[in-house]
């Protein structure tokens, strides 16, 4: 699976419905309703990527397309894997 | 994909409305910080204000709004400002425009993180100087021009919409533009000085209902959300459809006071001081804060604009009617009314409340 880093404009914070993104360019937020599914990184360490954690092959599915669409947002940026 | 869950709780702020001084060198007549700055007890001093900073950071808020007053008055406001983009907060200065020099706008034009938003009452200096004071419309586009010759990326002109403006938003808008500057319309509400001026500045149901449908054909005018009561079927995608109020922002008066909203700075809404106890526990704990989480505007449970407004701003509600829990009396079903609605429930305009309700819905009143 690929990983995630926030985009270097981006922030994000675990809420408990899941993750609220920020865009610094915009001002403007994103909600993701992940539950505890994503992990953001620490506030003041942005270099970590964000946690995947899934139980199942369709939940991590589920997961994948929401990271996809926080892609085209430009809130996340996704690496292949080594 | 992700939704729009804006109405979910949150554990803390995402922006956070400072007014960081409590001096001035202008007298605006709808100043809605005007009681604040009066009722002030001195300013934070530095040191606590960077430990606030610290405080903002670690509970992960996004964004901070500075005002005053006006910021560049603080001999040490650029410090502040500095320290809190060091942290990755994004800040946004409301500023008069007249204290700004070409030395400072250098310094700002090198920040990171930054956001300005310029005052402007008018697109003619009649208009603006009979509202923010004589000569003040020339001081203040001297400031805008450095900007605008420096080419600052992230600057707003802003105007409070007045029945004393509201023929000139059009000239406004090519104003703005015509320095590069994006152009903000701010909702007048009857805060501070704007509750002296209520009657004579506020918009009439027309003028109402004329600025819904701009802000529906002019989907790049910002707004901060201040409109969100009118928002039309054009804009409803975009931003809040709710009060933010201590559920994503509150406000910090220049001495540490901390209110749900810049716009309810009444000593009824005083939540607590940071100078006594943590942004983060008086956000979450307060009385009044938990209060406004909980509002329900009965009277709008039924209208066909629920979803769009719920209900509007409280902050108009209760200078308007002096209670929390009604409708925003300037909602746009009052403005124009849609088949059976306004309830009997909805007041006109600056309506005695009592006049309109046989048995008053009072909620949780401050
Ligand atoms: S009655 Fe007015 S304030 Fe209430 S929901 Fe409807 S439009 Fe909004
Ligand atoms: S009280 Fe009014 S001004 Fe304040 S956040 Fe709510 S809607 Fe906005």
């Amino acid at each position: 699976m690929k990983t995630y880093h926030l985009a270097p404009w981006a922030r994000a914070r675990q809420e408990r419905f899941g993750l609220l993104f920020y865009d610094t360019r915009s001002t403007t937020m994103t909600f993701v309703r992940s539950g505890d599914r994503l992990v953001a990184p620490p506030f003041d360490d942005r270099a970590v990527p964000l946690r995947v954690v899934t139980r199942s092959p369709a939940e991590e599915l589920r997961v994948i397309r929401v990271l996809d669409g926080l892609e085209a947002k430009g809130l996340v940026v996704a690496a292949e894997p080594e | 994909m992700p939704q729009n869950l804006s109405s979910e709780r949150l554990g803390a702020p995402v922006n956070v409305t400072w007014e960081i001084t409590d001096h001035c060198n202008l007298g605006c007549r709808h100043c809605l910080s005007a009681d604040l700055r009066r009722e002030s007890g001195g300013e934070l001093d530095r040191e606590r204000c960077e430990t606030l900073i610290d405080e903002l950071a670690a509970l992960q808020v996004f964004q901070i709004n500075f005002g005053g007053g006006e910021p560049f008055l603080r001999p040490d406001f650029m410090d502040i400002l500095r320290y809190a983009q060091t942290k990755g907060i994004v800040t946004c200065v409301s500023t008069n425009g007249t204290m700004l020099t070409p030395e400072l706008v250098d310094e700002l034009v090198g920040m990171e993180l930054l956001f300005l938003q310029v005052s402007l009452d008018g697109a003619q200096a009649a208009t603006n100087d009979a509202i923010r004071g004589e000569g003040t419309f020339e001081r203040i586009l001297e400031g805008v021009s450095l900007l605008s010759r420096r080419s600052f990326p992230d600057l707003s002109l802003n105007m409070v919409v007045t029945s004393v403006n509201f023929e000139e938003i059009g000239e406004f808008h090519r104003l703005a533009d015509s320095f590069g500057a994006r152009t903000r319309l701010s909702r007048f509400r009857p805060s501070g000085d704007g509750s002296r001026m209520w009657e004579q500045y506020r918009l009439s149901r027309d003028q109402l209902a004329w600025l819904s449908g701009f802000l529906g054909e002019n989907p790049g005018i910002l707004t901060g959300d201040s409109f969100f009561s009118l928002t039309n079927a054009d804009r409803q995608t975009q931003g809040l459809r709710t009060c933010g109020a201590a559920r994503m922002t509150c406000a910090v008066g220049p001495d540490g006071s901390v209110f749900p909203c810049a716009f309810l700075c009444d000593p009824a809404f005083l939540a607590g001081n940071v100078v006594e106890e943590s942004l983060g526990a008086i956000f979450e704990n307060a009385l009044i804060m938990r209060t406004l989480r909980d509002l329900e505007v009965e009277p709008c449970q039924t209208c066909d604009r629920f979803s769009l407004c719920n209900g509007g701003c409280p902050a108009v509600a209760y200078f308007v009617t002096d209670s929390l829990g009604l409708p925003d009396p300037e909602c746009l079903r009052v403005a124009i009314p849609g088949p059976g609605i306004p309830g009997p429930g909805i007041p006109a305009p600056g309506t005695p409340v009592a006049e309109h309700l046989s048995a008053p819905e009072r909620a949780e009143v401050a």
